[in-house]
């Protein structure tokens, strides 16, 4: 298990726009605030302008969260909606 | 751990991602995948990627469309079926060239193929049987997937070209304005000066821009018979009056201007109504016209009338009185018509020189050149410069008449003789004494004849020249002095170039 004190380091890839992308990025706001106050850093990465930056996470499906750190390397793919979910995937107590 | 240990676990998180990333798309959890293309990695969205694009092109003010390098249209937005009248499954697939009225441009076709960074050109866009409309139109490349093609805005420039025209307009109006020789103002409907020409700027000395029209023209009604015409009106209803009704002819004057001439000067004011589209008042334009000339040359008329008159009324009775008198002093028909057709000539000379001369001052010389006209070899004359005032034309013409008739008849005149005709002025009294000398007339016997022509030599000296006629009829010929004062307003000492001269 993590330490709750650990930061967590997160990088959400979006395409653009899309209604996916955009309700990820709110959505993940949300959770973060929510559950790790202080606690957290997203890099949000817009693949439409930059295609390449797929393969350093071998991204294939957008919108794509990558927890970077604390590792192990976790990976969640839809537009977190269902924080429930994405609580489990990132291995965090609900609080 | 051992190696395949590891290899085994990775391989397993390798198949639990690909399985997590296949149960996303399947259920609909993303709408974007990344694949493979020649040139690296593409993005290909699935679903709702371009909407907010989609929603921005179409509601774009400006028309857009994209062509292939073919010139073929490939897409429009709403904007540009509006601007063309065409619906946009009529205008897709068609040649871009078609879209353009008029002149089109020979190098249209390569405007499907711009460089990067764009080309602007300006041209008209056809709307069918309607009037082409002049647009702005800006083509840049765009890559639809892997083919090259061209993204093209269209700017509709009427508008523009509309505020230019105004702009044109505006500016002509205001030229009208600034060389307008009356002064022009324009009022907004409650009476306060949006615009002035620099004629109105310069009668008040400042500009009146922004300013109430009462305020800065404070005017006093200059005919009387329309006095109060203005003055009945406060300040406030006047500037409303002349800002929204018709207004026209009132001569006026500007009030509280004693430090300059616009006091002395009258002004015909004329307002008229500006209206707009919806024909109601916005304003109106005041003109406030100079009428001065005009109105001293109404007035100097209508003295000239009177004095004409008055002057018509003299002569008649200069010509009854010459009549009554000659008829008393003739003994035949035959004689009264000689003597007063004569009579009557030497006025009429009189009246030419009078006229010549505009009734102003006349030379000495000039008079007796046009009197002695008839003799004009025979008579020499000699004097010092001397305007006469035109009420002394008459009588000193009416004299010297008398004694050329009386030298023709019985003096110097009837024969080879001739006349010498000088003057002098002399000063306290100021007087000319003009001296009439005839020579190598007949010999003139004793005694003297003192008919009418004498007697109205005297009485026209003494009476209307307030001089005196002394006749001396010398054996040599007949020596007459004249003698009348110079004296208010009859006559004028000047310095004109003539004082001596042979009537030739």
């Amino acid at each position: 298990m993590v330490a709750p004190t650990e930061g967590y380091n997160l990088r959400l890839y979006v395409a653009g726009q899309t209604p996916k992308s955009v309700a990820a990025i709110a959505n993940l706001q949300k959770i973060c605030e929510t559950h790790l106050p202080g606690r957290y850093n997203i890099t949000i990465i817009d693949l439409m302008k930059d295609p390449a930056l797929a393969q350093r996470d071998q991204i294939v499906a957008i919108p794509t969260l990558i927890r970077h750190l604390p590792e192990p390397l976790k990976r969640i793919i839809g537009d977190l909606s269902n924080a429930e979910k994405v609580l489990v995937g990132l291995d965090i107590a609900p609080t | 751990m051992d190696k395949p240990d590891i290899d085994r676990l990775a391989l397993l998180h390798t198949a639990s991602d690909a399985e997590e990333t296949v149960r996303a798309i399947y259920q609909g959890a993303v709408d974007a995948v990344v694949v493979q293309g020649r040139n690296g990695p593409q993005i290909v969205t699935l679903s709702g990627a371009d909407e907010p694009y989609r929603v921005l092109v179409e509601r774009m003010t400006d028309g857009a469309l994209t062509v292939s390098t073919e010139g073929l249209i490939l897409y429009v937005n709403r904007r540009l079926s509006e601007m063309t009248g065409e619906e946009a499954g009529a205008l897709i697939g068609k040649q871009f060239a078609s879209l353009f009225a008029g002149a089109v441009p020979e190098d249209i076709n390569s405007w499907t193929q711009p460089a990067e960074g764009g080309v602007r050109y300006e041209a008209n866009l056809a709307r069918g049987a309607a009037e082409s409309l002049p647009v702005s139109v800006w083509a840049g490349p765009v890559a639809l997937g892997d083919r090259p093609a061209a993204l093209v805005t269209i700017s509709d420039l009427s508008v523009q070209r509309r505020a230019d025209e105004i702009a044109v307009a505006e500016r002509f109006a205001r030229s009208i304005l600034e060389q307008a020789t009356d002064a022009i103002l324009v009022l907004d409907p409650s009476g306060r000066i949006t615009h002035a020409s620099w004629a109105a700027e310069q009668l008040v000395q400042t500009s009146p821009i922004g300013r109430q029209f009462s305020d800065a023209f404070p005017l006093v009604t200059a005919d009387p018979t329309q006095a109060g015409a203005l003055e009945r009106y406060s300040a406030p209803m006047l500037d409303s009056l002349l800002a929204t009704r018709p207004f026209h002819g009132l001569e006026v004057r500007l009030r509280g201007r004693e430090s300059d001439d616009s006091n002395a000067r009258t002004f015909l004011l004329s307002a008229g109504p500006l209206l707009d589209q919806a024909k109601q008042v916005v304003g109106s334009i005041v003109t406030l016209t100079d009428i001065s000339a005009r109105k001293r040359a109404e007035e100097q008329q209508t003295m000239l009338v009177a004095e004409l008159n008055h002057r018509v009324k003299n002569i008649l009775a200069i010509v009854q009185s010459i009549a009554t008198q000659t008829v008393r002093n003739t003994g035949s028909l035959d004689g009264f018509k000689e003597t007063f057709g004569g009579r009557l000539r030497a006025l009429s000379v009189a009246h030419d020189v009078l006229t010549k001369t505009r009734w102003g001052g006349v030379e000495v010389t000039q008079l007796l050149k046009e009197i002695m006209s008839p003799y004009r070899e025979r008579v020499s004359i000699e004097g010092p410069p001397l305007v006469m005032s035109s009420q002394s034309i008459v009588p000193l013409s009416m004299v010297l008449h008398e004694l050329m008739t009386n030298a023709a008849k019985y003096g110097a005149l009837s024969s080879s003789g001739h006349i010498l005709l000088t003057w002098q002025k002399s000063e306290a009294p100021a007087t000319v004494q003009m001296v009439w000398q005839e020579e190598g007339g007949p010999r003139v016997a004793g005694g003297t004849r003192r008919g009418f022509g004498t007697k109205l030599i005297e009485r026209v000296m003494s009476y209307d020249l307030e001089g005196s006629a002394g006749l001396d009829f010398q054996p040599s010929g007949l020596v007459c002095t004249l003698s009348f004062p110079i004296a208010g307003p009859r006559f004028s000492l000047q310095d004109p170039p003539a004082s001596t001269a042979a009537l030739g």
